[in-house]
């Protein structure tokens, strides 16, 4: 029974307030990149941290590899599913390699020193991550791109089958942004993880991902593949844009070229 | 501290680097507490050389008798009731470097250990480079429940450190209850560490008028600015056992306060139950910080700037910082004491007045020199 779901969730960072994520159910599907699109405040990142155990939903449940999300130890959640959040912070002197290291946590008892595994855990995520040579580096010192790179060198470390990157891009500049996403790419395609992402960038999203899903309001309105998401009445009931869909003729990926607002009266500005 | 070159050093690894330095710093540190407390053993009303001092603190009738030596470290009912005979007589040398001189300086350690791993875990607890326990309203929380104490119910004396703790907790609660608002910024901690803090201090000047005779207002108030005049072997004795739980408990949590520096988010999804470690490593720091409380009153600064020194000096690792923080407190405090004993003599000051005046100035230069002051 692996693989990820949540189902019948409802968040809500209040009391009384309307639900942040509003009875939403989800199938997050297995070694498949997927990504959540969506407005600010569409949920995306709310929804991302419930099915990651960050936050508790008031109503329905999380099945991870079968169990119940909230029965597991945290450690052993954490063995299963990482997750790099959007901004992070770290002690002014902690290397890199000190970093990864921190990912260890979950496969390290209390007096245990590192083990062998630890070591080439680290090792292994350093190279993939391509950090092994910012290793001796301070992150704090390091550019946004090789920082994110840094952060999931930890995450690899952690060893997780899921992986859940919650704006991975989106301080990061055009290079480093491709650099994160081949990168997440190259995590599932060699090595079969199943990778979760929200996403600003329709594009990217277009480019990366084998599953959409459109979030709007806390709700799920679309879910499919990119060119079943991504069109253009998709896209003005999720964005209120007008878009164009066209087709990389090269690479066969989707391209949304946003046109204008829908819904706004231009006599009224 | 080390001054690094930046560049030169990147390509290597820091590791290595951090671990020369914190020998360095254990050298440094036990050379001073060796210094100061040979000086401490030896001045005073009956004066003694270094050489005088260190024959007496070395004398083998002392150390050569097990009757001896467990009348000192255990106290005279304890050796008894385990069987030791009397202990041998003395030279007035041995006599006063051991019955007065030794003890004042072996608080001092332990207050300055206690203090320290105090300081460094509250700095990463909250995040905050500007907490301690004496900013945070720890210690004032504690040194209001022993002056109850000592005021009110004076028969409670044996559980001086366990009261302590409660008012430190106490004190602690309502620092973050009132500090809370969508997180507690470094900023406001410390304002409400403040604000506690000069609450109960009024609490304590209050408590003075409800004392039965002078002596014991006196008393109080040498207390309160922090004093180590007057301890014996019976504050060794009640700070010792505490100071080697909270050793453990400081070193076991090392990892958990690396990864507490990371941030609630990044700690829980690491698998680690932060609001439970948190609660640990706060109830560690609370004890460490009231234990030194009940033997030494209301030391300031010296959780604050013996981490901070330290950080400079190996790095924010904690398995580094707290090693260093045990040599480096003990440092700090035995040789704040040792002036505070010595220098105005034959009037001496309470150590607090030292390290307050030393750590008040340090405060300042931190808020001067660093803009982002404050965040960890």
């Amino acid at each position: 029974m692996d693989g990820l779901a949540g189902s019948g969730l409802v968040v809500r960072y209040q009391k009384h307030q309307t639900p942040v994520i509003d009875g939403q159910s989800v199938t997050i599907p297995s070694g498949k990149i997927s990504v959540f699109v969506g407005p600010n405040g569409s949920g995306k990142s709310t929804l991302l941290k419930a099915l990651a155990r960050q936050l508790s939903p008031e109503d329905g449940s999380v099945i991870l590899d079968g169990r119940d999300i909230a029965t597991l130890p945290a450690r052993e959640v954490a063995r299963r599913l990482g997750i790099l959040f959007q901004e992070n912070v770290a002690p002014n002197d902690l290397t890199v390699e000190e970093l990864a290291y921190h990912g260890r946590y979950p496969h390290r008892r209390i007096f245990e020193s590192v083990t062998e595994e630890d070591r080439n855990a680290v090792a292994e995520a350093l190279r993939m991550a391509g950090a092994d040579k910012l290793r001796n580096r301070p992150v704090s010192q390091l550019s946004a791109g090789q920082k994110q790179l840094a952060w999931i060198a930890m995450l690899l470390a952690q060893a997780p089958h899921y992986l859940f990157l919650d704006e991975p891009t989106t301080f990061l500049d055009l290079a480093h942004q491709f650099d994160v996403m081949e990168l997440v790419s190259r995590l599932n395609r060699k090595l079969g993880k199943t990778i979760l992402l929200v996403v600003h960038d329709l594009n990217l999203a277009a480019r990366y991902a084998d599953h959409v899903f459109a979030l709007r309001e806390g709700r799920i309105v679309a879910s499919g593949t990119p060119s079943e998401v991504f069109t253009a009445d998709t896209l003005r009931d999720v964005f209120e844009v007008e878009a164009q869909i066209l087709r990389d003729e090269t690479s066969g990926t989707l391209c949304c070229i946003p046109t204008g607002r829908c819904g706004m009266n231009q006599e009224t500005v | 501290m080390t001054m690094m070159k930046e560049g030169k050093d990147a390509d290597r690894p820091p590791a290595r680097r951090r671990v020369a330095a914190l020998l360095w710093l254990a050298a440094v540190a036990m050379a001073i507490v060796a210094a100061a407390g040979l000086l401490q053993l030896g001045a005073g009303s009956y004066g003694m050389t270094w050489r005088q001092a260190l024959a007496a603190l070395t004398d083998g009738l002392v150390w050569g008798d097990r009757a001896t030596l467990a009348h000192f470290f255990l106290g005279r009912d304890l050796a008894h009731g385990l069987g030791f005979g009397d202990p041998g007589t003395l030279p007035t040398e041995t006599l006063i470097v051991w019955t007065v001189r030794l003890p004042r300086v072996l608080v001092g350690i332990m207050v300055g250990i206690n203090l320290a791993l105090s300081g460094s875990i509250f700095q990463a607890i909250t995040r905050n480079e500007m907490a301690s326990p004496y900013l945070l309203g720890v210690s004032s929380g504690a040194g209001l429940s022993i002056l109850v104490v000592l005021v009110l119910f004076p028969a409670l004396g044996p559980f001086l450190p366990l009261i302590a703790m409660l008012g430190g907790t106490a004190a602690f609660v309502v620092v973050y209850a009132i500090a809370w608002h969508h997180g507690a910024s470094p900023v406001r901690l410390v304002l409400a560490g403040v604000i506690v803090g000069a609450i109960t201090g009024s609490l304590q000047a209050a408590l003075f008028f409800f004392a039965k005779d002078i002596a014991i207002v006196q008393n109080a108030l040498a207390w309160t600015t922090g004093s180590l005049t007057g301890v014996g072997w019976e504050q060794v004795r009640m700070v010792a056992p505490w100071t080697l739980v909270c050793v453990v408990l400081a070193l076991s949590g090392a990892r958990y306060l690396d990864v507490l520096l990371l941030g609630d988010s990044t700690a829980k999804s690491l698998g680690m139950k932060v609001e439970h470690a948190r609660f640990l490593l706060a109830a560690t720091a609370i004890l460490a910080a009231a234990s030194s409380v009940a033997v030494a009153g209301l030391v300031g600064f010296v959780g604050l700037i013996v981490p901070h020194i330290v950080r400079n000096t190996v790095g924010s690792l904690h398995r580094h910082l707290l090693v260093g923080s045990l040599f480096a407190g003990p440092a700090l405090l035995v040789s704040a004491d040792t002036t505070a004993r010595l220098v105005l003599s034959p009037v001496q000051i309470p150590v607090g007045i030292v390290t307050g005046v030393i750590g008040g100035g340090f405060f300042l230069y931190l808020m001067r020199r660093r803009r982002d002051f404050g965040k960890l």
